[in-house]
């Protein structure tokens, strides 16, 4: 279930909107804060407070990258390994995560600290390579850069 | 007008509408795979691109409208080069295993590759793998076949209202999916089957047992189950009902269905069904001929009428039978037997709450058209969950929400929650101050319209304040005068009224103030009706006080009339109703009974007591397509042929007259041709050769079926009163009753759960309902079930008066406070057997609101 907070949070969020399928995206991305991932009974409370039908909600979350749909560890690290980053050893990096931090793309760190999600792309090419972690930005990666950056995120 | 060119040919049309239809008009036909005639536009599958001139790119015919001077191509070598690149997308992940997919020979997909190639594909790649999903009862959901056209996604969410059905995920992963990714949990309607036009949904009934073109034949046929009356498509192969389809197009339900009429079938072809006539010897039912049979139930009543009278002789007709079995069964009774004591379920509400309405506003004033509701600006629902009882009318409501009208309600109506009702919801026992509170703050607003003086007097002295109204529903005063104001803005509301209401303690008189309401918004009347045939039953005359054609007993013209047709004298005196021949029973004044398709010792309330009074029946005949409770008490069972065995005709609620068809054969009679020869067997002058002579003579001597013949009805537009206008309009004094008015004394209260899945004595044998929904449970609110200290699937004593039954919880955040919901739908769990019940004085209906209950947790 929603915090009254979060509960209360979402009643903005709704009123901010024509209508409550608008408020969706909004919506989801609270729940997902408040549950930690978008899990049937995260979808539920959403549904319940919005009334837009639960298929629908899930229809829409399953549609974003963005919205996670199974349980995450505290920190999410997100790396690009498209071209550019590719080019300049995103791929090692992987490897390095993997070795040092028990890191599979798609995975969740044993001590559940990190999860790893591989990205297309987040516009750094000319710094490659990059990523993020949660919502913090780096660029100009190193395997020695990784492993201060991570430092900071318990 | 518009000027179109379409493959060279110039089409003129009237107003502006999609190049598909455009060409449709003119007979051409464009490949679609999203589009359907029933559903939004979408324009997502591409196939039905074509050239139009002075446009850059191909165009989607779905959703392009025309223009004056646009000048289309179909079918050129560049269309067709896409068309084949969109298929060979499509299979990309497509299995290719026609060969074993039921849909193979009506599937759209299979016909495209057909026609345009791209059987073999270019990609090498392997194929996704998806199981199957069998975890639902009902429907497989197969998503290497789905093309993503979201036909039934739109179905489900934009026709059905159920939204159940969501596309998952993106791109090449994307997939259609019920919520639990598993089990439909839906209102199983099954109209995502129609829509579908690969094989990812399908029913499971009948699996892998037909091909589509094997299906011999296709009837057309009236639904067994509601009194909406839906045209459904029964398809056979080997004289089985393989498949139930609806038809785009007829009147009622242009080509949706529910869950009962769709799966609801199989009882036809259960093994239980009663093959050859039973007869009482020594005690135990033994296997007997017709002819035994059939002499002794004559010889029997001839000696009970010659000794006791023959009003000692009581009959029971049947909803579910059709109007040319209730006409026999009635002039059996009134002519052969020469007693008015005939009667029906009817009598449970819909007949007594529609002579209560017609009499204030004419006969046929509840006749109104089940698609009009969608064309309401206003529907106010009260008594019950018309999306469950009557669940294609329920759509209609559904559809008026969509075009944005307002829905009330009066109480919680679970199927309605998504679509933004205005609630009132009347703390127990207080509904009745809630709806006099709406009535005075109505007239008061509005003033009194003066055409109808009778119930203007009966209305003046009702002065509830919206402050007590308010209270009685636990709402502030302006949301209460929000739900006042909607009603009184209305242009052309409905007010549709269920069992609920009718069967509630003082429920005339609250039927009174709903009719009051509806004089006041000049508004029309729907009242819910459960079974397909109880207005035609009505019709039929099977009522202690009417004749055919609704024609009251107490003139003595009509008698006449009737006495002239039928060469007889009919007795004035009024027959008994159900209820009294229950008590009649119990007196022992009655001494033999005929029940024809009627379970009365399961579906009228305080089911034990109606067993006991039947037992004590010197004679009872019980004519069914099952050994029924009824029938397990019976002297003589006599076998009769199901709704798809026969021909005759059904009257909707409406009172649109359609035709019932036979589908498949079986030995045995119609319920009519088995009273015909009880009555030769008698003396009396039976010859019909068919349903249709029965049904000249109904139209004979009917007025409301005059000069009505098959042919006439077969056009589908059978329906009366004609024109809208009331067949009589005799005001005559209404009378009321308040009644003493109830204090909620009891923890708990019993309510009647009417599913949508179910119907009583049919449904429970029809294995895919029974699957869906399989056994009784006892409902509670949430705040209820945590102060009781039970969860889902805890089983509860449940407890009144007269009875008890154990029944797992289930908790159910619809259900009111301080109500155990229970059904009255399975064997030996019926609600009914805990059910006391009084009968209102003024519509004859049983009051059954007042149970209290106890419940208790049962430790296992």
């Amino acid at each position: 279930m929603f915090s009254e907070t979060a509960k209360k949070e979402l009643e903005e969020i709704r009123l901010k909107y024509p209508n409550a399928r608008a408020a969706l995206l909004p919506a989801l991305y609270l729940a997902q804060r408040e549950f930690g991932w978008l899990s049937p009974e995260a979808y539920e409370a959403v549904s319940g407070i919005l009334g837009v039908p639960k298929a629908i909600a899930r229809g829409v979350g399953t549609f974003y990258a963005m919205y996670k749909h199974k349980p995450m560890g505290r920190n999410i690290v997100q790396l690009c390994t498209n071209v550019s980053c590719m080019i300049l050893g995103a791929e090692r990096l992987v490897d390095f995560l993997k070795n040092k931090y028990g890191l599979e793309p798609g995975g969740t760190s044993p001590d559940g600290r990190f999860s790893l999600v591989i990205m297309e792309c987040i516009g750094a090419c000319g710094t490659a390579p990059a990523m993020l972690v949660n919502d913090d930005f780096f660029e100009n990666l190193t395997e020695k850069y990784i492993e201060e950056i991570l430092e900071k995120y318990k | 007008m518009i000027k179109v060119t379409i493959n060279g040919k110039e089409i003129e049309l009237e107003k502006a509408v999609t190049v598909l239809e455009a060409a449709k008009s003119a007979g051409i036909k464009i490949p679609t795979l999203c589009w359907h005639q029933q559903l939004e536009k979408y324009g997502g599958c591409r196939l039905c691109l074509v050239e139009v001139e002075k446009m850059p790119r191909l165009q989607t015919a779905c959703t392009l409208m025309v223009t004056d001077g646009m000048v289309v191509r179909t079918e050129t070598e560049a269309i067709a080069n896409v068309r084949r690149s969109v298929l060979e997308f499509l299979l990309i992940n497509h299995p290719l295993d026609c060969p074993y997919c039921d849909k193979a020979g009506e599937c759209e997909l299979q016909d495209l590759v057909e026609k345009y190639g791209a059987r073999a594909g270019r990609f090498t790649e392997e194929k996704r793998k998806v199981p199957e999903s069998l975890e639902d009862p009902v429907l497989v959901r197969n998503m290497e076949r789905c093309v993503v056209c979201t036909r039934c996604v739109r179905m489900c969410e934009g026709v059905q209202g159920a939204a159940a059905l969501g596309v998952i995920s993106r791109g090449g992963h994307s997939h259609i999916e019920p919520f639990s990714g598993g089990k439909f949990e839906c209102e199983y309607c099954g109209n995502c089957v129609s829509v579908c036009p690969v094989g990812a949904i399908m029913s499971r009934l009948h699996r892998h047992s037909y091909r589509p073109w094997q299906l011999v034949s296709e009837t057309e046929t009236i639904c067994p189950y509601c009194g909406v009356g839906c045209t459904l498509v029964a398809q056979v192969r080997d004289d089985v009902i393989k498949r139930v389809v609806p038809r785009i197009g007829t009147p009622v339900n242009n080509g949706l269905l529910c869950s009962r009429g769709r799966f609801g079938y199989e009882f036809v072809g259960s093994k239980e069904r009663l093959t050859s006539p039973l007869i009482r010897k020594n005690g135990v039912l033994e296997e007997s001929t017709w002819e035994e049979a059939i002499s002794l139930v004559a010889k029997k009543l001839g000696e009970i009428k010659a000794k006791h009278g023959s009003d000692s002789i009581a009959g029971i007709a049947s909803p579910r039978c059709t109007n040319e079995d209730n006409y026999v069964f009635q002039k059996f009774m009134r002519v052969t037997i020469g007693t008015n004591n005939i009667d029906s379920t009817a009598r449970t509400g819909y007949a007594g709450a529609q002579a209560f309405i017609e009499n204030i506003f004419g006969q046929g004033s509840t006749a109104n058209l089940i698609p009009g509701l969608a064309n309401s600006d206003v529907v106010l629902v009260a008594g019950g969950d018309p999306t469950a009882v009557n669940p294609i009318l329920g759509l209609q409501i559904r559809a008026c929400a969509r075009r944005a009208g307002s829905i009330l309600t009066i109480g919680h109506v679970k199927g309605l929650r998504h679509y933004s009702p205005v609630e009132l919801r009347p703390a127990l026992f207080r509904e009745t101050l809630a709806l006099e509170g709406i009535v005075s703050a109505l007239r008061n607003k509005k003033g009194l319209p003066g055409s109808n003086q009778i119930l203007e007097a009966k209305l003046k002295d009702i002065n509830t304040t919206p402050q007590e109204a308010a209270g009685a529903c636990g709402v502030a005063e302006k949301d209460f005068a929000v739900f006042v104001d909607r009603l009184s803005g209305a242009a052309t509301p409905a007010i549709v009224i269920g069992k609920e209401i009718v069967q509630s303690s003082g429920g005339n008189y609250k039927l009174f103030l709903l009719a009051a309401i509806n004089y006041l918004v000049n508004g029309r009347i729907y009242l819910l009706s459960e079974r397909a045939n109880e207005q035609g039953l009505l019709d039929m005359g099977c009522a202690p006080d009417l004749l055919p054609g609704y024609r009251p007993l107490a003139y003595a013209e009509f008698r006449k009339r009737y006495e002239t047709a039928w060469k007889t004298a009919i007795p004035e005196r009024p027959g008994l109703s159900i209820f009294g021949m229950i008590d009649a029973a119990k007196q022992g004044s009655l001494k033999a009974m005929y029940v024809m398709g009627e379970n009365p010792v399961y579906n009228l309330p305080n089911s034990r007591d109606v067993e006991a009074a039947l037992q004590k029946v010197d004679f009872l005949v019980v004519q069914d397509i099952f050994l029924t409770e009824t029938a397990k008490l019976a002297d003589v069972v006599l076998p009769a042929l199901s709704w798809s065995e026969k021909s005759g005709t059904f009257t909707n609620m409406e009172r649109r007259i359609q035709r019932v068809r036979k589908a498949v054969s079986r030995e045995g009679m119609e319920d009519w041709r088995i009273i015909a020869e009880v009555a030769r067997n008698m003396a009396s002058k039976f010859h019909y050769t068919g349903a249709e002579e029965v049904f000249a003579e109904i139209s004979k001597v009917s007025p409301l079926y005059r000069d009505l013949a098959y042919e006439e009805i077969e056009k589908g537009q059978s329906i009366y009163p004609y024109k809208g206008e009331p067949l009589r309009s005799t005001v005559e004094e209404i009378s009321v009753d308040k009644g003493a008015g109830v204090v909620a004394a009891s923890r708990f209260y019993l309510r009647l759960e009417r599913p949508l899945f179910h119907s009583g004595t049919l449904s429970r044998k029809a294995a895919a309902l029974v699957n869906i929904y399989s056994g009784a449970l006892a409902r509670l609110s949430t705040a209820d079930a945590a102060s009781l200290g039970v969860k889902d699937g805890d089983v509860v004593r449940v407890s009144t008066k007269i009875g008890s039954l154990e029944l797992p919880v289930a908790v159910d955040g619809a259900v009111e406070q301080s109500v155990v919901m229970l059904t009255n739908n399975f064997e030996g769990k019926g609600a009914f057997c805990l059910a006391e019940y009084a009968v209102d004085p003024v519509t004859g209906a049983p009051v059954i609101d007042c149970n209290a209950v106890m419940i208790e947790k049962v430790e296992r």
